[in-house]
């Protein structure tokens, strides 16, 4: 198993985007995170973890049409790669791993 | 999207210019999304707070700093690092081409505000491109270009020439003698004005409006506050200056004494970049009221009456040409109109040409602009060769450098780079000094440039447009061929120092370069030379009159019994050695001219006749001048007007053989018939651009109209001695301004404009030989440095000092040398076609062109002896040791 390093709130933010297939980008994900985990973050803190997720390799992105309610400006459309989707399956398994561990050895 | 409410812009342009240019757009889309909600959600001034804090949190990112396109930052801020240390290494060749450049920079600048100023005039007026003046040309060969036209001309046109869209006419006087009385009429204030009066119609402000200035009307109804006679429209300077904290519609105004005018209205100031430089501006109306008659006369002109026409769009300058002609038949007899032609001259014109002139005296060729371009250009020229030359000389001192930057993987683009970006820095340092320099030097020179104070802007968007052109430009001129020498160098041999210098390709186009160098700068020298020989031709020439120690005092009135009374006390003074009344002046810039016709007595048609210059002069003016008489007599008090002198000039083209022949003769003047009874010598009375004119003196008080005084140097103080004639002026004139002018001063102005050109060549020869000559310093200091080995070893086998100099400074007389060659016929071509602007001036002797020459070459010669000398006077162990 190769060690990927994701912190708690690239993994939170990696999971939306998948959660919002191909649609994802910056003020969604702020809005769904809050929706979703009850996480108000600032919307410079998504992009920098977006670019951080970006340059790991985790989320690939294009950008999308204009829309009036961003004064025509376009946004940018992020969506999770196969080796993003891979890394936070492997995270999950890893963790449920551990969790079955902690359910035998310590009965309730 | 119109009504929806903004967020701060102060965030989108901080984000715009920090962010890398693709981030931008989807971080102002994100904030805008999120303001928009949250002016639903909570309100404007809560979602413009939320915007500011969002937006600031990006700069705290590191993403929003890191990707400016991968490490470009870091490396152009290398290449700044690398660039101000190689630049503060080399700090004499730094020094050098900063001051070249920054004085190229400078002059460009000022010499561009120059042009640019003077291409400005009165090209601001709604129509000008189809305004046009009335000139008059004349004579059979139409070689009498003057301004005028005869009085009834503009009216006859305006009413028999349909397709006509407007004319105005305008009698400018310039010279006014202005009074303001009180109520009751006594005189409260009075004033001298030099210029700026002058008679103009309403319809002057519908064909010149001035618009895209600041001119406006500030009071009065610019339709009617000219239309009535004896009305009067002051521009603001002056009506705060006669009517102090007054309100001064209504007012009266006294003008020469005699003609009473009511002020009607108050314009702003008229833009210094006009050629109507009207201050006082009186109803045209006047002019009939005052002199009805001189409306019926189709003959007689003066130059400063003029008429401006617009033509309708569609209507050719030739079509209305046409009629003009046709209207001047019609009213003329066949001899004036056969000989004088109206055509037009168009407003674009007018400033660029001197043959016609305009109201404020000054004309300037574009033939003129276009030279002081050249200078310019010239002078940004000579600071790149300087910087080339210098950077390629440097560049075999750098080749270590450059060798170990392409060992380490520089590739050529990156030096390249580098010694542009090292260019771009002395350029920039030049530049904003240059910025500065030009800022002082027109401070210093607006006399010299014809400028006003508010005639030009150095903070104008043109002005620093152009300066960062000139960098941009000059940058791109002097950089990027020393940084194709430098990039090109071989790693190794650069290394090992074998680099051949002999052979670059740098050294040859560097001779090239300092031959056109010591090209232009010989041209410029050269010419600047003649040039003020010329005006000490101008100076010393004999103009066939003593003009020395004379005062003019124009004469308020023609009363004989206060001629008499003044001249009598004049003569009193032991400063005063003799006094003389008469028309006009002999000679100089500013007098009155009065011209007629003269014939033999078998005169008969227009052609008969020859055109002189009449002047009327008591006894005494012949003696006063020292006016020559070749034969006859002097005239006397008791002569009538028909017994006349001569002058040589005009006897000669009567046909007479010697003066002799001349005395005696009877000669038609007019219809009226004189007599000859004195030749006199010849005189200058235009300036000596221009020829002898004939010209006739009688005696005829009534046209007395200055006194000459000539001062007995030896007595007194020339201002005391001026104190005192002011006072016996003031008891006999007491009601009168004492309006006194030196005939020296006078003539002088003749060359004012020549005397200007001669002080700015100097300046520009002086930039020019300093800028080239400190080139050549830093070349020199170059050749000694790198040929310090060679004359160790030189002078280890014998070679004397003289020998070592000569080996340095060999090839730079040489190069010199060949540029006088290459400047002479071009400096001969040049001067020969100013020079033959004048009627008199100075012939081009051979040594006119060497002098200057020589001069130059010794002084290079000096500035290379200079420091070479330093370099064969080493020790040749201290250069050989190291090794």
């Amino acid at each position: 198993m190769s060690r990927i390093y994701l912190g708690e709130l690239e993994e939170l933010i990696l999971l939306m985007v998948a959660l919002l297939d191909k649609e994802a980008y910056g003020v969604l994900i702020k809005e769904e995170l809050y929706k979703q985990a009850r996480r108000e973050i600032t919307i410079s803190a998504v992009h920098a973890v977006l670019h951080r997720l970006e340059e790991k390799g985790f989320v690939k992105s294009r950008m999308g049409g204009a829309s009036a309610e961003r004064g025509g400006r376009r946004k940018r459309l992020f969506s999770i790669t196969a080796y993003g989707r891979s890394a936070v399956e492997e995270l999950r398994d890893t963790r449920d791993l551990i969790w079955n561990l902690i359910a035998k050895t310590s009965p309730s | 999207m119109k009504n929806s409410p903004l967020p701060p812009a102060w965030i989108d342009s901080l984000v715009d210019h920090l962010a890398p240019n693709d981030l931008s757009e989807e971080i102002r889309g994100d904030l805008y999304e999120l303001f928009t909600k949250d002016v639903q959600e909570r309100g404007l001034s809560s979602a413009r707070r939320r915007y500011v804090f969002n937006g600031i949190g990006f700069l705290s990112k590191t993403f929003f700093w890191r990707n400016r396109g991968p490490g470009s930052s870091i490396m152009l801020s290398g290449y700044f690092k690398m660039a101000r240390r190689s630049l503060s290494i080399y700090k004499g060749n730094t020094a050098i081409n900063v001051i070249g450049l920054l004085t190229g920079i400078a002059t460009a600048l000022v010499i561009l505000t120059v042009i640019r100023y003077e291409l400005s005039f009165d090209t601001f007026h709604s129509n000008a491109d189809r305004i046009y003046r009335i000139v008059r040309v004349s004579g059979d060969d139409m070689s009498e270009y003057r301004t005028g036209i005869s009085n009834p001309v503009p009216a006859a046109l305006r009413e028999e020439i349909a397709d006509l869209a407007n004319i105005t006419s305008m009698q400018y006087f310039g010279s006014a003698l202005v009074e303001v009385p009180d109520s009751t009429g006594t005189v409260i204030r009075r004033f001298r004005e030099e210029r700026g009066c002058a008679m103009v119609e309403p319809s002057f402000f519908e064909i010149f409006d001035f618009k895209g200035t600041r001119f406006q009307w500030i009071s009065g109804n610019p339709k009617t506050a000219l239309s009535e006679p004896f009305s009067v429209v002051l521009t603001k300077t002056l009506a705060d200056k006669y009517f102090p904290n007054e309100n001064l519609l209504g007012m009266t105004m006294r003008f020469e004494k005699k003609i009473d005018c009511k002020v009607t209205g108050v314009i702003e100031d008229f833009p210094p970049n006009t050629d109507f430089p009207f201050t006082i501006l009186v109803s045209y109306a006047s002019l009939h009221a005052i002199a009805g008659d001189a409306f019926n006369d189709w003959v007689s002109v003066s130059d400063d009456h003029q008429a401006y026409v617009v033509l309708a769009p569609g209507t050719t300058k030739k079509q209305m040409e046409n009629q003009f002609a046709r209207v001047h038949a019609e009213h003329t007899p066949k001899d004036i109109h056969e000989s004088r032609h109206y055509l037009l001259q168009v407003l674009h014109d007018i400033h660029f040409d001197p043959r016609f002139g305009t109201y404020t005296g000054r004309t300037i060729t574009r033939e003129t602009l276009l030279a002081l371009g050249l200078v310019g250009l010239f002078l940004l020229i000579t600071g790149c060769i300087n910087y080339i030359n210098l950077a390629t000389a440097q560049s075999t001192m750098r080749s270590k450098e450059i060798g170990l930057r392409k060992v380490m993987g520089s590739n050529r683009k990156n030096l390249i780079n580098q010694f542009m970006i090292e260019t771009f820095i002395i350029v920039l340092i030049a530049g904003i000094a240059g910025y500065g320099l030009a800022e002082i030097l027109l401070l210093n020179l607006r006399e010299l440039l014809n400028l006003t104070p508010n005639s030009y802007n150095l903070t104008d968007p043109f002005v620093i447009l152009s300066l960062l052109t000139i960098i941009l430009v000059v940058t791109i001129l002097s950089g990027f061929y020393p940084s194709l020498v430098i990039s090109r160098f071989n790693p190794i041999s650069a290394l090992k120092n074998k680099f051949n210098s002999g052979s670059a390709g740098g050294l040859s186009l560097r001779k090239i370069l300092v031959v056109m160098q010591f090209s232009i700068t010989q041209l410029l020298v050269v010419g600047t030379f003649i040039v003020v020989a010329q005006m000490k031709f101008f100076w010393n020439e004999d103009m066939g009159f003593n003009h020395e120690a004379i005062l003019s005092v124009r004469l308020p009135d023609r009363d004989p019994g206060k001629r008499k009374v003044i001249a009598d006390q004049l003569h009193a003074q032991s400063f005063v050695s003799e006094v003389s009344f008469s028309y006009t002046l002999p000679s100089g810039a500013n007098r009155n001219r009065s011209a007629r016709d003269i014939g033999r007595p078998e005169a008969s048609s227009a052609k008969d006749y020859l055109i002189f210059e009449y002047q009327s002069v008591d006894p005494y003016f012949l003696n006063l001048y020292q006016i020559r008489l070749l034969a006859g007599r002097n005239l006397a008090m008791s002569d009538s007007s028909g017994n006349i002198l001569i002058n040589n000039s005009l006897a000669k083209n009567l046909q007479f053989k010697n003066p002799e022949d001349a005395v005696g003769n009877e000669l038609k003047m007019g219809s009226a018939k004189v007599n000859v009874v004195g030749v006199f010598d010849d005189f200058y009375s235009n300036s000596l651009k221009q020829g002898v004119d004939n010209m006739v003196m009688a005696v005829n008080p009534r046209a007395y109209a200055v006194a000459s005084v000539k001062l007995n140097r030896q007595k007194g103080s020339l201002s005391e001695t001026v104190r005192q004639i002011e006072k016996i002026w003031a008891d006999t004139y007491p009601d009168n301004v004492f309006d006194y002018q030196f005939l020296d001063e006078n003539i002088q102005a003749f060359y004012a404009q020549e005397k200007k050109y001669a002080q700015l060549f100097q300046l520009f020869s002086l930039i020019f030989v300093v800028i080239a000559c400190m080139g050549l310093y830093g070349l020199i200091t170059f050749v000694v440095n790198r040929k310090g080995k060679e004359v160790a070893i030189r002078k280890v086998f014998g070679a004397t000092i003289a020998n070592i100099l000569v080996l340095f400074s060999k090839e730079y007389i040489q190069l010199i040398a060949l540029s006088f060659f290459v400047a002479t016929p071009v400096a001969y071509y040049v001067v020969d076609s100013w020079l033959s602007n004048f009627v008199h001036h100075i012939q081009l002797h051979w040594w006119l062109f060497v002098t200057p020459a020589v001069g130059v070459l010794v002084l290079s010669l000096l500035v290379i002896s200079a420091k070479s000398l330093r370099g064969a006077r080493m020790n040749p162990t201290d250069m050989l040791k190291y090794e």
